[in-house]
């Protein structure tokens, strides 16, 4: 009998054998003959084939589980703002702002993604926010369908609430972005990024991609938020992209309209906005890849500063909210424009240089109301999931102090530390 | 006050100095294709072997896991058996603002195992196609015995998985029947155990089944994979395995990769059981 042979008729006999103890134990009454009884070639196969099965069943159960994945990411971050600059909160329209602390340590985002893979053709994905404001809140929810009709699913349709379809920056994951925060315009013209509707996603050749939807229009900041759409009309947004990889080129459109509560009839004004963003890459040698990003939005949209000058404030003597004598309802919308330009040069693997400026205008046709701001940062990596974030924010407004308008003291210096997993 | 505003870039700074001493001198990590661990296992050891004091460390887990490490920085090369996705390529583009770089290191015939008593003499890869999209269920029906096909498969993670459903199933889906295995051995020892089985993988696994010669299609001649019929490309099923990076090598990395791609490195490349690029 070869030696690999006699191994394993040896191995059979101790498994069986191994097998066959807790009902010796159980039993003293058993002769031990059992212990060195041949064990068969048949015995030795149903032994094998019941670990088969056993194995079989763990494996689809496995197989089961493995189509739920958790992934997410924790943002933890020391801020240092300038005098009467506690409020540099760079999101939401307008920031509100806190005085007190200068400096503050507060959990940014802590996301937890759920995808479930429930078969070849579709797809969902619940995720959750439990950042700044303490509360866990539904960001996404949505349900993707792929059609059964191409070999590589290129028409994929979504319903539910999701990142609005436009431009390059707000689809871009908050873990994966090279500044701690978008830039201004984004902040203010989609604010919280998401929306709920429904985007069909065609990709027409490897390069060509387009996408459709339409949307609620409030977006999840919006004050009705989740109540249904006040506009009753949907939004629609519509965006083409040109990716030949180390240049990507893409035009967005999008068009909708706003509603002005008064007392008595409403205002709708138009909303209307498009966008055209463009990135190039390129690899040097030594300090590998870097990339050049620059995004533009032309916008025409409500504005608050336009509805404090029109709209009369109402009072407890006087609780009405009406447009003030002679003043036109057209003007409570204003052309606003705002974009970015983004240099990033990874210097090796781990480190990562980004410089940023961006810019935002409410009101094309008016002065002191422009925001723009420089950014610096840089990014070390230290390991596969964590990184370390310094960034410099610079940003210049204008505040009227007397009769003068002045830049206020509130750039940000901001250290944060990202767990992505 | 000063204190606060310098302090960030204190902390920075050194988590900087501490992380660059920390990772200084951790040799070549290679990671991904299990269809390739042997062959780039082989390579690590006759290249340490033969350049003293350099470390290469190789392991497997599949082709997706490999590139998935590559982007989230964990290894230094990546093998696989598949060429990049493009959602891949912009996961790396996201992280590294590259595309990556690709370098053939060696050429594979992606065999059709059968058991060795199983009288079907050739498959054609539409016949494949129908057999692993479960439209075909039965030997009869491709020339054979009457009895149910036994499919064996590869894990999604697997690069060779990815290969066969784009070049064979044309990207469509397995047939929910097709038991899926963590390597090619495995494939080969359940085909090995079964009658009635069929499974795929690398050429240099086929020991104790038979290779299933394939043709293009019903009018092409039935090819079996041999260094010939890979080398020019007529075995239907022929295939580069690859190494992906970051950047463009330098240094160590480049030195080893340029050695892999030497004649010394191509012909164990053959030893092993694959094919040399020329």
């Amino acid at each position: 009998m070869p030696k690999s042979r006699r191994i394993a008729w040896c191995a059979a006999a101790l498994c069986l054998s191994t097998l066959a103890a807790p009902a010796r134990a159980q039993d003293d009454a058993t002769p031990a003959a059992a212990d060195t009884a041949v064990v068969t070639h048949e015995q030795l196969l149903r032994v094998l084939e019941g670990y088969t099965e056993q194995i079989q069943s763990l494996t689809n159960d496995l197989d089961k589980l493995k189509k739920i994945k958790f992934s997410g990411y924790v943002q933890a971050r020391l801020e240092h703002g300038e005098a009467n600059a506690d409020t540099v909160k760079v999101s939401g329209s307008p920031y509100t702002a806190t005085t007190a602390n200068l400096n503050r340590f507060f959990i940014r985002r802590a996301r937890l993604k759920l995808t479930y893979d429930t078969g070849a053709l579709s797809q969902a994905v619940v995720y959750f926010d439990g950042g700044s404001d303490r509360t866990v809140r539904l960001l996404e929810a949505y349900v993707t369908l792929l059609d059964p009709w191409t070999a590589m699913h290129d028409h994929q349709l979504t319903i539910g609430q999701q990142n609005v379809p436009f431009g390059y920056e707000i689809e871009r994951s908050s873990g994966t972005r090279e500044l701690p925060e978008r830039s201004r315009a984004e902040n203010v013209l989609f604010s919280g990024e998401r929306d709920r509707g429904v985007k069909l996603v065609s990709q027409w050749t490897p390069q060509l991609q387009t996408t459709v939807g339409l949307f609620n229009g409030g977006g999840v900041n919006h004050p009705d938020f989740p109540n249904s759409d006040p506009t009753l009309g949907k939004d629609f947004v519509g965006r083409a992209r040109w990716s030949q990889g180390t240049f990507d080129v893409a035009g967005s459109y999008y068009f909708g309209r706003n509603l002005v509560p008064l007392t008595g009839a409403d205002v709708v004004t138009e909303k209307s906005r498009a966008g055209l963003d463009a990135q190039a890459y390129w690899t040097l040698p030594t300090l590998g890849g870097g990339t050049l990003r620059g995004e533009w939005y032309l916008a025409h949209e409500a504005n608050p500063d336009s509805a404090k000058a029109l709209i009369v404030a109402p009072t407890t003597a006087n609780p009405v909210r009406l447009l003030k004598t002679g003043a036109n309802a057209a003007h409570l919308a204003t052309d606003a424009a705002g974009g970015y330009l983004m240099w990033v040069q990874n210097v090796g693997d781990r480190t990562q240089g980004v410089v940023r400026w961006d810019a935002w205008d409410p009101n094309v046709d008016a002065d002191h109301d422009q925001y723009s701001r420089w950014s610096v940062g840089a990014n070390w990596f230290w390991d596969g999931f964590t990184r370390l974030t310094i960034a410099y924010d610079a940003i210049r407004t204008e505040t009227k102090a007397g009769t003068r308008w002045t830049d206020p003291q509130d750039n940000l210096w901001t250290l944060q530390v990202q767990h992505k997993f | 006050m000063k204190f606060f505003r310098t302090l960030p870039l204190a902390v920075a700074l050194a988590t900087l100095a501490l992380a660059a001493v920390a990772f200084a001198g951790r040799g070549i990590t290679v990671k991904g294709s299990d269809t390739m661990v042997i062959l780039g296992q082989r390579w690590a050891e006759q290249y340490m072997n033969q350049n003293r004091g350099q470390i290469v460390q190789v392991t497997g887990g599949g082709s997706g896991t490999g590139i998935a490490a590559l982007i989230n920085g964990t290894t230094d090369i990546c093998q696989s058996s598949r060429p990049m996705k493009q959602d891949e390529k912009l996961k790396l583009r996201d992280r590294y603002q590259t595309m990556g770089v690709e370098i053939p290191v060696a050429k594979d015939g992606l065999s059709v195992f059968v058991h060795e008593t199983n009288p079907v003499k050739d498959l054609s890869l539409a016949q494949l196609k129908q057999i692993y999209t479960g439209a075909v269920t039965n030997w009869k029906q491709v020339g054979g015995k009457d009895a149910t096909i036994v499919l064996y498969g590869r894990e999604n993670s697997s690069g060779t998985y990815g290969f066969f459903k784009d070049h064979v199933l044309d990207g469509r889906d397995f047939a929910a029947s097709c038991q899926t295995l963590p390597g090619t051995a495995a494939v080969v020892n359940a085909v090995s155990r079964d009658p009635n089985g069929v499974g795929y993988g690398g050429a240099a696994y086929t020991k104790g089944v038979r290779d299933c010669p394939v043709r293009k299609d019903a009018k092409s001649p039935a090819i079996m994979p041999t260094a010939a019929t890979v080398r020019d490309g007529s075995y239907p099923l022929s295939r580069d395995l690859y190494f992906y990076l970051r950047k463009p090598a330098q240094g160590d990395v480049k030195k080893f990769i340029d050695w892999v791609l030497s004649p010394a490195g191509q012909k164990l490349a053959v030893e092993v059981g694959y094919y040399p690029l020329k």
